[in-house]
């Protein structure tokens, strides 16, 4: 019965005026960038996390999240009236809820898509909820060692999982290890590849890469690549699905929170490929497979729920291990250091309604996307037609001025365009920058447990193997990456990422 | 496969300029970081030195620049594509006008007063603005200002950051 008190500790904190306003005002950024192509998730909450600093924590991080399941849902409205996917993750709706629009079914397929998300995000809720504070306990019997080990999986799931070339997502994971290493060694307190710049003896400052690579670079490669934009112009018709879409999209919906909850909890951003692998199953177990493509609504139901699902289990290594499975999570951390708090098993003893106001913030958050969308639609189609020419001054002066609060510098300025550069140029040479975020956020904690377990097991490398746990997670590890780069799975991860 | 060896008795040429392009700039970079590193430390296996892992995380970087380089001679792959310079230009260049002027700031005989969100704000709009193709001025104008404002009453009162507005002419 613990976790009911602690729930009902949880929506005491969320249902605060202020944390709901929050909540709210998350909620409806997250639809509004969710929506607007070429301004994805990770780019607005680096541009908003100056934003927060004024909030308490736990209302910063319940916009924040707000922000990321809100453009879940956002997403999925581009992908069936524009056949863009506003996020990666809405790729697969693309498939069936665009030709669903397309048959003057879009109001439908809006509805099963919000409704869909809705039931994953309320079992997903409980799925955190529940899960919490048995691994919080696991977690706390982690020593230096598993966490290293742990990282290091984490890390290569986010290799295999990343879109585009696994080599070049190597590349970006160990570069973002390597910046994480500027700045002065905490241990020596030696100055570390600083060019003795006393800007840099800090190390590079989270939010100006952030907003360097995810904010400047991302207006430049938009810029270059007009998206050409095919509004629906039939009637979006009734929203509500009628009985027999329901019973159609039942199972697929349940099945598909499943399938997308589970993945979501993988380290190494296993939420992006909840909504393929939800896609394939229910076309695998469809009686009439040639309906897929053509305007299924099991071809929306599923994969919809599963990407919900998977975005909010992705917070469960976040807040139970500290350690982000995604780049949007390792904003998280950045948000959360940023407030003083340390990601961790601790974080649940120490912040307790933090941790329970957050989770049933997503709840409550989940029931306002449902409220605010299905009336909304209207408007958001309205936004889609927003000239880019318009867009990226409007996020140009956002992040101007998010990045000057930061720390009142202007010189912070000049310094995310210098990134805004380098992400550019990351960009013009087939880089995919965000596993570099999760390297960089990882690659301090990396080196603090690094050492303490060779301080501990006395300089000897066994200790990584000697360890079960530590064992098991590397040995999960190699796996993975020997299975991705077998040629026949590489063939199909290639197809799967480029469906 | 059997393409993949065909193409790789043609001998070796360069079949993607995009990867060649990355595997030099990790070399690049892994090279600048171990010549940034050299004086460091790297201290033993039972107590770290500082230099130890960006010694070693360098060291990878430049093996993996390495393995794209040999990957584009031997696949084909993309090819760079052309910069544009102008998007580079105006909306990072609007980032440093709005970096420089918010708070003023003086180099050599050069020196720009505060300027404060007032300008800055429009400033930053109207420069970047021009790195759209299908730019139109009237449209910007507008929309500068209205955004400023918006920003302005956002930023600097509902949500109070200590930010500039006009020194020269509000004092604040």
């Amino acid at each position: 019965m613990d976790m009911f008190s602690n729930l009902a500790l949880g929506f005491g904190v969320a249902l605060s005026f202020q944390n709901l306003a929050l909540c709210f005002v998350g909620c409806l950024v997250g639809t509004l960038i969710g929506v607007l192509p070429g301004v994805g998730p990770i780019a607005t909450i680096s541009i908003l996390l100056p934003i927060t600093f004024g909030l308490d924590p736990t209302g910063a991080l319940i916009m924040l999240a707000g922000i990321y399941y809100g453009a879940q849902y956002g997403g999925s409205t581009t992908a069936i009236l524009v056949n863009i996917p506003g996020e990666a993750t809405a790729v697969v709706t693309t498939l069936d809820g665009h030709q669903m629009a397309k048959q003057g079914r879009a109001g439908i397929a809006l509805g099963t898509a919000a409704i869909g998300s809705f039931v994953a995000g309320c079992f997903a809720t409980v799925v955190i909820a529940a899960l919490g504070a048995p691994l919080t306990k696991m977690a706390l019997l982690f020593g230096p060692a598993e966490y290293f080990s742990l990282m290091v999986m984490g890390l290569c799931f986010a290799v295999v999982l990343a879109r585009g070339s696994i080599l070049k997502a190597f590349c970006m994971i160990m570069l973002g290890l390597l910046l994480s290493t500027v700045g002065t060694d905490l241990e020596t307190g030696q100055e570390r590849l600083t060019f003795g710049i006393p800007a840099l003896a800090d190390g590079i400052d989270f939010s100006v890469l952030a907003m360097g690579i995810f904010g400047f670079a991302e207006v430049l490669r938009n810029l270059e690549a007009p998206e050409a934009r095919d509004v629906v112009r039939a009637k979006i018709g009734r929203l509500l699905p009628g009985w027999s879409d329901i019973k159609q999209s039942v199972m697929p919906c349940l099945r598909g929170t499943f399938i997308g909850g589970t993945l979501g909890i993988l380290p190494g951003n296993g939420a992006v490929l909840g909504p393929f692998a939800s896609y394939t199953v229910e076309k695998k177990i469809a009686k009439d497979p040639s309906r897929f493509g053509k305007g299924a609504i099991e071809g929306v139901a599923g994969p919809e729920s599963a990407n919900n699902a998977g975005a909010q289990t992705a917070f469960i290594p976040l807040l139970t291990l500290g350690i982000p499975p995604n780049a949007v999570m390792a904003l998280m951390v950045g948000a959360m250091t940023i407030h003083g708090i340390i990601p961790g098993p601790q974080v649940m003893t120490r912040n307790p309604e933090l941790f329970w106001g957050m989770i049933a913030s997503m709840w409550i958050g989940n029931l306002m996307l449902l409220i605010i969308n299905l009336p909304l639609v209207g408007l958001w189609v309205k936004l889609l037609q927003v000239p880019y020419r318009l867009m990226f001054p409007a996020i140009l002066i956002f992040c101007c001025i998010g990045i000057y609060s930061v720390n009142n510098q202007p010189l912070d300025v000049a310094f995310t365009a210098m990134f805004g550069l380098f992400g550019y140029l990351l960009i013009k040479l087939g880089f995919e920058p965000a596993p570099l975020l999760l390297g960089f956020v990882l690659g301090k904690l990396m080196e603090e447990k690094l050492r303490q377990a060779l301080i501990i097991s006395r300089g000897s490398f066994v200790t990584f193997l000697e360890r079960p746990i530590s064992a098991g997670l590397l040995l999960v590890a190699v796996a993975v990456l020997v299975i991705a780069l077998l040629p026949s799975m590489s063939k199909k991860r290639d197809e799967v990422f480029t469906e | 496969m059997s393409l993949n060896k065909i193409e790789r008795s043609q001998g070796l040429r360069i079949r993607s300029t995009q990867d060649l392009g990355a595997g030099v700039f990790m070399i690049v970079l892994a090279g600048l970081a171990l010549v940034l590193a050299r004086d460091l430390p790297l201290g033993s296996l039972r107590q770290i030195g500082p230099g130890m892992l960006p010694t070693s995380f360098a060291v990878f970087c430049g093996i993996l620049g390495l393995f794209l380089v040999i990957t584009s001679l031997r696949f084909d792959g993309e090819q760079l594509s052309g910069w544009s310079w102008r998007g580079v230009i105006f909306v990072l260049g609007a980032a440093i006008v709005f970096g420089l002027t918010i708070r003023g700031f003086s180099i050599g005989p050069i020196s720009v007063p505060s300027l404060g969100l007032l300008v800055s704000g429009p400033l930053v709009m109207l420069i970047s603005g021009l790195a759209a193709d299908d730019m139109k001025w009237k449209e910007l104008i507008i929309f500068s200002v209205a955004m400023s404002t918006a920003c302005i009453l956002l930023f600097k009162y509902a949500l109070s950051l200590p930010i500039p507005l006009a020194p020269w002419l509000l004092g604040i």
